[in-house]
This record gives structure tokens, C-alpha cells and sequence, in this order.
């Protein structure tokens, strides 16, 4: 099972071109990671990975083509009316429920529950968001900043736990954290300028599972390419 | 306490009344064309309780033709929001017909209807109902992408959760336009019952006009304004004071 983008060109409004006949690939199942910096595309190729948009040319090709990629960012909210507890009731399947109270547990959104989504922090909005995701049956997931403003060792508990409970899935993470990217992820997917050819460049991350130290100078080696490369 | 709404209304008809007699002691007008304050306190008490009653008339049938303006707007807003050929007719259709000035279309309402109730109802709502519908249609054509994205790739967005979203979260442009129409409800009713009606208050405006008589054009116009005022007071107390939560529960439910 794997992810291929063949080719993929797009362009605003057919005039400001941001992706260039791009190719590259995730295989699944796996933890993997989309990095570039601030304006070089990461949201726009993956609303097209999932199919939100429609790229002026190339292919898609999802070999689980069944279910959808779905897409998650940090930009979303809950419906007003409706606690958290009160939306994951009716969102997610009865059966979840003590899996999803485990995770807002180990999340450590449990106490944000009963409360709705404009009285949470903005870490704690993520958090919440990013559990009914992981709760849905699709086999791809694209987390779009989905950890954003959640604290370093927190970030590194759920990416970890994600990585142990659902091993059987594709993880797309999009971030800034060079150094957390390196660490936890399986292949990284460079994305840059348009300027510059290829424009998309894979690096193997150290894609560790668990809280074991990481050789220092193979991370800062790691670091310096994905650096290197944007 | 009277609601402030209703003190700035006293305020603003007093202004007015202060802005005729200027006008009548400036240029020396008789009583005849603009009548002295006694003149106008005996017309007061001679036709108060009539004009009474027909305000009273005329805001029950405002209020009527408002609410059914309001159920109407949000039917055709609902139907307007559909991508299809359909819904796009229906939007047009609701946008071409409010082109013709509503006092061009009365004249075939009466003649079809007669000078009852109904027609005065059906004019009613047809003045109030327009800004209701633009903004219903604006309401329920404008994803909220945020919340309605979850519910999209996971195939769980149904039309009744969509249009709950978006009237849930557009609920104070919802209930201030509802605020805002209820006084082109009130001017809906006495247009109608002053191009053709046998009574309410508009009717009265009508004869009053026949027989040049400004003093009862002024009572009228006081009375009109009292029960607009006392409409909106206990509007807004429904839809934004005590009962607001209800309100929201209410749109919620839709």
C-alpha cells in the first residue's frame, strides 16, 4: 500500500504556478512527514492529496483507494451548541467511546470534556480536534499543524502513541519542528520553492517508538539535510 | 422603567412636533394647515379610542405578515441553497419578483382579493420579507468551512446539520435582521390599508388625508409609532434578553 503523486502541477487562480510537475511517494503503513517552509505549498498539495483540490495536471494514486485521505488542520472549531463530550457522542461510534475517553486521557484534554470548544486553549483545541480524526476508520490521515501549540514532551507522547495504536495506518505530519519531524518520522517529503528543481526532496527520518535517546549526531546529520534541502 | 427604545421615540416625536411649530410660526401658517396644540389634544380625546383600536388592528396584522415573512424567507433561503437548477430558480425568482415596487403588484392583490385581511397580510409580508430573504439566502449559501470540514470527509454532513450550522452560527445577522424587518412590517400594513382597506390604521391616514386634517395625521403617526416601539421592545427582549438562550435552542433545533 502506498501514496503517489505523479507529476503534479497547480497554480492559483491559473496564473501564480506553486507546484511544478512534482513526484514523490509515502508507503504505508507509516509515520511520515511533509516539511517546507512558511508559504511554499504544504496545505495546498495536501488538500490536493485528499482531494479537496483539483491540481492542473498529474495523478494521485492511493492504492486504498476505497476510503478517502482525510484532512485535518488546526484552523477547525466544533459546532457551538456542543461540548466535546457532547460532539464525540455524536460523531463517533458508540463502540469508541472508551477508546476515545483513553486518549483524551493520555492527551491530557480529559477535563476539557464537558466543556465547549471556544472555552479551550488553543493546544487544547487541537488535541480535541485531532482525537475524532484518529477515531475515524479511513487508513490515511494528513495532520495539517495538528499539534500546534501543544508543549514539546506532550507533542512527543501523541505522536508516539499514534505511531503504537494505529500502526496499520498512513500518517501524513505537517510541521515546522525540524527536529521532531527527524525524530519520529519515517520518510520526509522536502517541499520547496518553485524556483528551485527538484522541487520536492525525500529524506529517511530516524522514525523512532518509543522514548529511547536518539544518537545526537545522527539527528543533528538528519537536521542539517532537511535544512539543507528547503 | 420604560424601555429605552420606547423614551426615544417620546424624545424623537416630540423633536418633530417642536420642528412643525417652527415651521408654523415661522412662516405664519394658520390653524388650518397646521393645527395649535389644544386643536390637536381635542382631536386626541374625540378620536383616540378609534385610532386606538385601529392601530391595534394594524400591528396584529404586521405581526402576523412578520412571522410569515420570516418562515417564508427561510423556506426559500433553505430551497435557494441548493446547487441544482431548482434552487437556483427559486433564488431568482424570490429576487425577481421584489423588483416591482410592492405598490405596483397591490393594485392586482386587491382587485384578485378584495380590501380584507388577507390581501393587507400578503402585502405585509411582501415589503418585510425582502431583506429577511437576502440575508437567509447569504446565511445558508456560506459554508463555515471550519466546523462543516469535519463533517464533509466523513461523509456525515446532512442538509438539516448544515443548515443548523450555518443558522447557529450567523444567529446574531439572523436576529437582527428579524429586529431590523419588523418595521417594514408595520409600514407593509399601512400601505395596504392605505391604498385600499375599511380599516386599520392606514385607512384612517387615508380619510384623514381626504379631509386635510394634519392633527389626526399626527395622532395617528404618534400611535404608529408607540406600538412599533412596544413591538420592538418585546422583540428584542424575546430574541436577545431573557429568552435568547430558547432562541438559540430554537435555531439550533432547525
Amino acid at each position: 500500500m502506498h501514496i503517489q503523486c505523479k507529476k503534479i502541477s497547480y497554480s492559483y487562480n491559473q496564473r501564480h504556478q506553486v507546484f511544478n510537475k512534482i513526484s514523490f511517494e509515502f508507503h504505508a503503513p507509516g509515520f511520515h512527514a511533509l516539511f517546507g517552509e512558511s508559504g511554499v505549498g504544504k496545505s495546498t498539495l495536501a488538500r490536493i492529496m485528499s482531494g479537496m483540490i483539483k491540481p492542473d495536471n498529474g495523478t494521485i494514486f492511493n492504492q486504498s483507494d476505497v476510503s478517502r485521505i482525510i484532512y485535518t488542520t488546526n484552523q477547525e472549531r466544533f459546532p457551538g451548541w456542543q461540548t466535546i463530550q457532547m460532539h464525540y457522542d455524536s460523531v463517533l461510534p458508540k463502540q469508541t467511546k472508551k477508546d476515545w475517553q483513553h486518549i483524551a486521557h493520555l492527551y491530557g484534554v480529559e477535563n476539557c470534556l464537558p466543556l465547549k470548544f471556544d472555552q479551550l486553549s488553543l493546544g487544547q483545541k487541537n488535541r480535541v480536534n485531532l482525537i475524532r480524526y484518529l477515531m475515524q476508520d479511513n487508513p490515511i490521515l494528513i495532520m495539517d499543524e495538528s499539534l500546534a501549540n501543544v508543549d514539546e514532551s506532550m507533542r512527543e507522547t501523541i505522536i508516539l502513541h499514534i505511531k503504537k495504536q494505529f500502526p496499520e495506518k498512513l500518517f501524513i505530519y505537517i510541521s515546522h519542528h525540524v527536529r521532531e519531524i527527524c525524530k519520529f518520522c519515517d520518510q520526509i517529503v522536502v517541499l520547496r520553492s518553485m524556483e528551485l528543481s527538484p522541487q520536492t526532496i525525500q529524506i529517511k527520518g530516524q522514525n523512532i517508538y518509543n522514548h529511547t535517546i536518539v544518537d545526537p549526531e545522527q539527528l543533528k546529520e538528519n537536521m542539517l539535510e532537511i535544512v539543507h534541502a528547503t | 422603567m420604560l424601555h429605552n427604545r420606547i423614551v426615544q421615540f417620546f424624545v424623537l416625536y416630540l423633536c418633530g412636533l417642536v420642528f412643525i411649530f417652527l415651521i408654523k410660526f415661522s412662516f405664519g401658517l394658520s390653524d388650518y394647515v397646521i393645527p395649535g396644540i389644544a386643536d390637536i389634544a381635542l382631536t386626541a380625546k374625540r378620536i383616540g379610542p378609534v385610532y386606538a383600536r385601529a392601530v391595534i388592528e394594524s400591528i396584529f396584522i404586521a405581526i402576523i405578515g412578520h412571522i410569515l415573512s420570516i418562515i417564508l424567507a427561510c423556506t426559500i433561503g433553505i430551497l435557494g441553497r441548493m446547487h441544482s437548477f431548482m434552487g437556483s430558480f427559486i433564488k431568482t425568482s424570490a429576487y425577481q419578483i421584489q423588483a416591482y415596487p410592492v405598490v405596483a403588484i397591490a393594485p392586482i392583490i386587491f382587485i384578485l382579493m378584495g380590501d380584507g385581511f388577507l390581501p393587507r397580510l400578503i402585502i405585509t409580508s411582501m415589503i418585510c420579507y425582502f431583506p429577511l430573504l437576502l440575508t437567509f439566502v447569504g446565511v445558508f449559501t456560506e459554508p463555515v468551512s471550519d466546523i462543516e470540514h469535519f463533517y464533509s470527509v466523513t461523509n456525515s454532513l446532512s442538509w438539516n446539520l448544515e443548515i443548523r450550522i450555518r443558522a447557529y452560527e450567523h444567529q446574531k445577522k439572523i436576529l437582527t435582521v428579524i429586529e431590523g424587518s419588523a418595521t417594514l412590517a408595520m409600514v407593509g400594513t399601512i400601505v395596504a390599508e392605505f391604498l385600499s382597506a375599511e380599516s386599520g390604521i392606514g385607512y384612517q391616514i387615508s380619510i384623514a388625508l381626504s379631509q386635510s386634517d394634519m392633527s389626526k395625521v399626527l395622532i395617528a403617526l404618534f400611535l404608529i409609532g408607540l406600538s412599533i416601539s412596544f413591538y420592538l421592545t418585546i422583540l428584542s427582549w424575546g430574541l436577545w434578553g431573557k429568552n435568547a438562550r430558547k432562541t438559540k435552542k430554537r435555531l439550533s433545533m432547525l
